[in-house]
């Protein structure tokens, strides 16, 4: 392979990153549209969504990598475990934000802050103590068929990643610009009590994001296994890192902004990985946040909101 | 229509409004006169359930409203004009008509009452796709009395519109308060420019400090030498 | 019944009694003396080597807690990476005494050598090469400094934001910390860790492996902590930390430059938290990365939250709760769970491990601590006289202030002069165009007026003035100094002082406090001095509060018996009058009042504006918004009249009132033809 070739490569392999960067970060960006709140517990929802898809997989009878599915078996197992799983981190999601942030959503300071970060450490440990610390074998199902581009190979399973991702993502677009509840969500973004003196019921405004951003973490979940083909405790810390490094890097608040910066995260990831050090990924991804805060706090796509006088 | 039997709010620790009582009949135009931090911006935010009374009552058309969420009052028929209006700013002229919309469920008369707004204010008809945020203070208040119109209320509650207004768009925005009153919706209104409000007003009332401390009839507040001390710039005349 | 209760009261109750006759402070101060004494008896009474191993380390957590409270409780940044100063402290430390860095010896290392900080070490057939020995008595403070400077570092460009960008932003830094640790095997040997950090000497003696040294020491460092954080809390910096929690604007508009105090709180935790780390590796003579993760900074936190944020001894109790939970309660626990298992078989009983779930009982704290007691387990409250029938009547007072008031400048018999001078300015939001072309000049000594209908720009104009807001154009000067564009702080401290039409007033401070922070960019005393409270800074801190009573004074009997009150258990008109006494307090040139009588009944009103008359007669300069025109025609000199932002009449009260355009404004076009 020669230094273009692998170039290549690391793009399809940063682009099929990205795409589930995007999806992690669209459940940040809405959660901050909505009531400026930093949802550590996401970092975890993500996680515990793919052990999730990882049981669905394993209910239906596949092991590991060795059975093999094609044609319409596929998609019907694959498309179960999207829904099953995203249906699954919604209501995680909404039961979350119900419990424990609605009676801090009033409260001044750091509180519902901490209360995501007590949250997101209960999901981590509860994982951690009934599943072990050990990563575990997720099941894939999809033929390995890849095609070659130019010295590089793209396999089926980043085509599906990316179609999975692409999908979700028009169909969070169509909804927010097009229903009347998504209106509902910008309006409320936009200013909360005007849209509640339109008679916009903004409790449920917020429980519909939660489960549209946890149900996303969840697909992300789910794309994390059929990529690395393991999940472990531990994949919502880093991964959360970097979604939450790409929405701030696409705009906080902006949708088209997480899309954006998640892929560009994914290529960083990738590209950096390949011309300075694999170790070295998390110290660039972190060096991009402080430099974007510092030179550009409003993102690649963020507006700039004029001040209420 | 709108009443208020002994009503009571407090921010924190701070009384606000202290036993108030109002009493709106079906068709009128009532005026709420007062300096500012008075009350009267509380009043509105009672009415519409953003506030909630401590003690006394709301009562909408003879139904005790004072537990409800803003969004029932909504659906029972109060639209509200808030001050400095407060549209979507970036959403489009248009898309802040159907929020404005947004608790109806008669959709199929949507594009009715779209064309009677547009027909009251043909310059929103104009600007229907520009961002909301991007227009005129007087645009704005077009959209904003539109929006409120588009939720076919039967009572429009108004937080000064005349606010940041030129000369020119006041008046044509009292005339406009009138045209929608003809139209059979009642409307309470308050208002710091007095002379206007009073003009067009059937009753009015006045608070101070949180208390109602003068009522009567438009015309007899315009004659109250108080009301024209403090409110009608009538030493400027001297 | 009853009189068998009041007997039980009477007979078990005669200590119970004497001990509530004593003051609560005493009392407070005597259980602090008990708990401190036990503690040094503890190791006499427990010989068990690996209890006082443990209670030593529950001494370092204890003091990373209230490193971490200053920032988290005093400051209210949250802080989620701090066991990243901790190990920065740590390998710091562990440089300067182990023998991980050995660069080639050359004459550049002798002047060290002379201080005793290296050692030149020599070995057969390989060059001279430097060995670091630093006393850990010196190098403590320099892995504080260490840490404190990374501190300032990442918090600089961070802090300037929204607070909770600072949380996300510390998280990454305690994730990449431990990575560069593990990537830089040269500095730290990687994951397999330091080895050999010297222990600690003194006078000769060797702390060795002992537990007991460092446990004692452990607990000298609590205290100093306990102590710092006290003299930090009761100091002009400390009240600027809570100025900047309760209202962040308004803090700057009262001189407090809020980056510089939050960047000041970040760093001295990080200092505390290097400090520890130098401590902790002395005590184990290792660092790995696996030492300073994630888990450890939630768990900081989390005694942090469990004490009670802002509660000194509250976070002191978690720290050690928490520990003691971990190394004692749960081993305890779990064997009496095996033990169950056993006598009644039942298999996950006799295999399960709680010391394990100690990580799921963070959680579970944080989160209940957050829903069910957000004020931690010993709250830091204070406590606020009640006010007697007598001081809650108020007399109201006409003829303004009877006593001139300290810091004002008195006005000098040279000509007027331009005070405040505005060129074209203009403020544009989106499609509103708010303040346009505005020339305003307010001369010296004199009342302005600034009216016009809401929504004129009024308010804009102030907080252009004030650098609350940034004009699109124009130019702002005060007394021939341009002014444009600086820091809303650096302009109080220029001269400028404001009152706001919603109120924004500390209101979880008291009356006295609100007006102390006013005095900020008035007085010096920095973190050092209020620790040590300097000669200066206690005649400083006299001087202010002697200052706060005078202004407090001056409003009478209206102010006066409520100056130990919350703000927000006050009435309006009275909060309106400390918006006045704290505009006062920082020495202001010129006043910028915007509606002071907005909520005040008429008689409330008329004392209001023989106060601001007053107020002229000493000297100062007044700028105000009003609506009421009978106020505003009995008191300015001149009157600024604005419609849409523009100027649209300027002059005496006649002028201004004869203007056709100005009726226009007010009354609408129709009512000022009719």
């Amino acid at each position: 392979m020669s230094f273009s070739d692998v170039l290549l490569q690391q793009v399809i392999n940063g682009v099929s990153l990205g795409a589930m960067y995007a999806l992690l970060a669209l459940g940040f960006t809405m959660v901050y549209g909505i009531i400026e709140l930093i949802n550590f517990a996401h970092f975890n929802i993500f996680m515990v969504g793919s052990f999730f898809a990882m049981w669905v997989l394993k209910l239906t009878g596949l092991i590991g990598q060795r059975v093999i599915l094609t044609g319409f078996p596929l998609v019907g197992v694959l498309l179960l475990a999207l829904v099953g799983v995203m249906l699954f981190c919604g209501v995680l999601g909404v039961v979350i934000e119900r419990t424990v942030l609605r009676p801090l959503r009033n409260v001044p300071g750091t509180a519902a802050m901490i209360t995501t970060i007590g949250v997101s450490y209960i999901l981590f440990n509860i994982i951690l103590l009934t599943q072990g610390a050990a990563a575990l074998n997720f099941p894939n199902p999809m033929p390995n068929v890849f095609w070659k581009i130019a010295g590089a190979s793209l396999h089926l399973r980043e085509v599906l990643v990316w179609f999975i991702a692409l999908l979700l993502m028009v169909g969070l677009n169509v909804f927010v610009r097009r229903t009347r509840m998504g209106k509902a969500m910008q309006a409320t973004a936009q200013d909360q009590e005007a849209a509640r003196m339109m008679g916009i019921e903004v409790d449920s405004v917020v429980m519909l994001t939660f489960f549209l951003g946890s149900a996303l973490a969840g697909a992300a979940g789910l794309i994390f296994g059929l990529y690395y083909n393991f999940t472990s405790y531990v994949i919502g810390y880093t991964a959360g890192l970097r979604a939450f490094t790409a929405a701030v890097l696409g705009g906080i608040g902006s949708i088209p902004g997480a899309m954006l910066g998640g892929v560009l995260i994914g290529l960083i990831e990738s590209l950096g990985g390949q011309l300075i050090a694999t170790r070295w990924t998390d110290v660039i991804i972190f060096t991009i946040l402080i430099l974007v805060l510092v030179f550009r706090p409003n993102g690649l796509l963020g507006r700039l909101v004029p001040r209420k006088s | 229509m709108l009443e208020f039997r002994g009503v009571n709010t407090f921010y924190g620790e701070l009384h606000v409004l202290k036993d108030v009582n109002y009493d709106i009949k079906q068709g009128e135009i009532v005026c709420l006169l007062g300096g500012n931090a008075s009350g009267k911006s509380t009043t509105m935010k009672a009415v519409l359930g953003i506030v909630p009374p401590k003690t006394g009552d709301i009562v909408f058309e003879g139904q005790i409203i004072n537990k409800l969420p803003t969004a029932a009052r909504v659906k029972l028929g109060i639209a509200p004009v808030p001050e400095a209006r407060r549209l979507f700013p970036r959403m489009t002229v248009l898309e802040n008509l159907e929020m404005g919309a947004y608790v109806r469920t008669d959709h199929e008369n949507f594009n009715e009452d779209l064309e009677k707004v547009y027909a009251l204010f043909p310059r929103v008809k104009e600007r229907r796709q520009q961002l909301a945020g991007t227009l005129s203070g007087g645009e704005q208040q077009m959209v904003a009395m539109g929006r409120a119109l588009m939720a076919r209320p039967r009572l429009i509650c108004m937080d000064e519109p005349s606010m940041g207004l030129s000369p020119a768009f006041v008046d044509q925005v009292f005339e406009i308060i009138q045209a929608i009153n003809k139209l059979g919706t009642t409307i309470f209104v308050v208002e710091q420019n007095a002379a206007m409000a009073l003009s067009i007003a059937h009753r009015g009332y006045v608070l101070q400090t949180g208390e109602v401390v003068l009522s009567g009839s438009a015309q007899s507040l315009l004659q109250d030498e108080m009301v024209q001390r403090a409110y009608l710039g009538q030493e400027m005349n001297d | 019944m009853t009189q068998s209760l009041g007997q039980k009261v009477r007979a078990g109750g005669i200590t119970g009694s004497m001990w509530r006759r004593i003051p609560a402070d005493r009392r407070r101060k005597a259980i602090v003396v008990l708990v401190a004494i036990a503690l040094m008896f503890l190791p006499l009474i427990d010989r068990n080597g690996g209890d006082i191993d443990a209670a030593a380390n529950a001494c370092a957590f204890a003091v990373l807690a209230l490193g971490l409270n200053i920032v988290v409780g005093f400051a209210g940044l949250l802080d989620l990476g701090y066991a990243a100063f901790f190990a920065i402290g740590a390998y710091t430390y562990g440089i300067l005494s182990s023998w991980q860095v050995q660069p080639e010896w050359w004459d550049f290392w002798t002047p060290f050598q002379w201080l005793g900080l290296v050692a030149r070490i020599h070995a057969d057939g390989v060059p001279d090469v430097v060995h670091f020995t630093v006393s850990f008595w010196l190098a403590m403070p320099i892995c504080g400094l260490v840490a404190a400077f990374f501190g300032a570092l990442f918090g600089a460009p961070t802090l300037r934001l929204r607070g909770d960008y600072l949380a996300i932003v510390t998280l990454g830094f305690g994730e990449i910390v431990p990575i560069v640790a593990r990537n830089t095997p040269y500095l730290t040997n990687g994951a397999i860790g330091l080895n050999g950090a010297a222990a600690p000497k003194i006078f000769g003696y060797n702390f060795g492996v002992d537990s007991n040294p460092y446990y004692y020491l452990g607990l000298l460092m609590i205290a100093v902590l306990i102590f710092v954080s006290f003299r930090l809390q009761n100091s002009r910096v400390g009240r600027a930390w809570v100025a900047i929690r309760e209202d962040e604007i308004a803090a700057g508009a009262m001189g407090i430059n809020r980056t510089q105090l939050k960047l000041l709180a970040f760093a001295i935790g990080a200092a505390f938290g290097g400090m520890t780390g130098a401590f902790y590796v002395a005590k184990l003579g290792t660092a790995t990365p696996d030492m300073f993760m994630f888990p450890v900074s939630v768990m900081i936190l989390v005694m942090v939250v469990l004490g009670g944020m802002g509660s000194v001894y509250g976070v002191v109790l978690a720290a050690i709760i928490l520990q003691l939970l971990q190394s004692w309660f749960l081993q305890d626990l779990t064997s009496w769970a095996h033990m169950l298992g056993h006598t009644i078989s039942v298999a996950w009983l006799q295999k399960v491990d709680l010391v394990q779930s100690i990580e799921l009982i963070f959680g579970i704290i944080l989160v209940s601590m957050m829903l069910f007691r957000r004020q931690g387990l010993i709250p830091a409250i204070r406590q606020t006289p009640a006010l007697s029938l007598e001081q809650q009547t108020a007399h109201a007072g006409r003829g303004g202030f009877a006593m001139p008031i300290r810091g004002i400048e008195s006005a000098k018999a040279e000509p007027k002069r331009a005070m405040i001078e505005t060129r074209k300015l203009s403020r544009r939001y989106g499609g509103i165009v708010a303040v346009k072309d505005l020339d305003i000049v307010v001369e010296s000594n004199t009342i302005v007026a600034l009216i016009g209908p809401n929504g004129s720009g009024k308010t804009t104009t102030f907080n252009l003035i004030t650098g609350m807001d940034e004009p699109s154009s124009g130019k702002i000067l005060l007394l021939d100094q341009d002014i444009t564009g600086l820091p809303a702080h650096t302009i109080t401290e220029r001269g400028i002082a404001r009152t706001f039409q919603n109120l924004r007033l500390f209101s979880n401070m008291t009356v006295l406090e609100n007006i102390l922070v006013a005095m900020h960019s008035r007085t010096t005393t920095g973190p050092v001095a209020a620790v040590l409270r300097t000669r200066r800074s206690r005649s400083e801190e006299r001087d202010a509060q002697e200052r706060a009573i005078e202004i407090i004074e001056a409003f009478g009997n209206r102010l006066l018996p409520r100056t130990n009150q919350l703000v927000k258990e006050l009435s309006y008109a009275n909060r309106r009058r400390v918006e006045i006494a704290r505009a006062l307090a920082s020495r202001p040139k010129v006043l910028l009042l915007d509606e002071p009588t907005a909520g005040m009944n008429p008689m409330e009103t008329l004392e209001l504006a023989d106060q601001i008359r007053s107020l002229r007669t000493m000297g100062l300069t007044i700028f105000l918004i009003e609506h009421k025109l009978n106020v505003v025609n009995d008191l300015a000199d001149k009157i600024i009249v604005l419609d849409h932002g523009e100027k649209i009449a300027e002059g005496s009260a006649e002028q201004v009132h004869s203007n056709p355009q100005v009726l226009e404004a007010y009354l609408g076009r129709k009512a000022a033809h009719a």
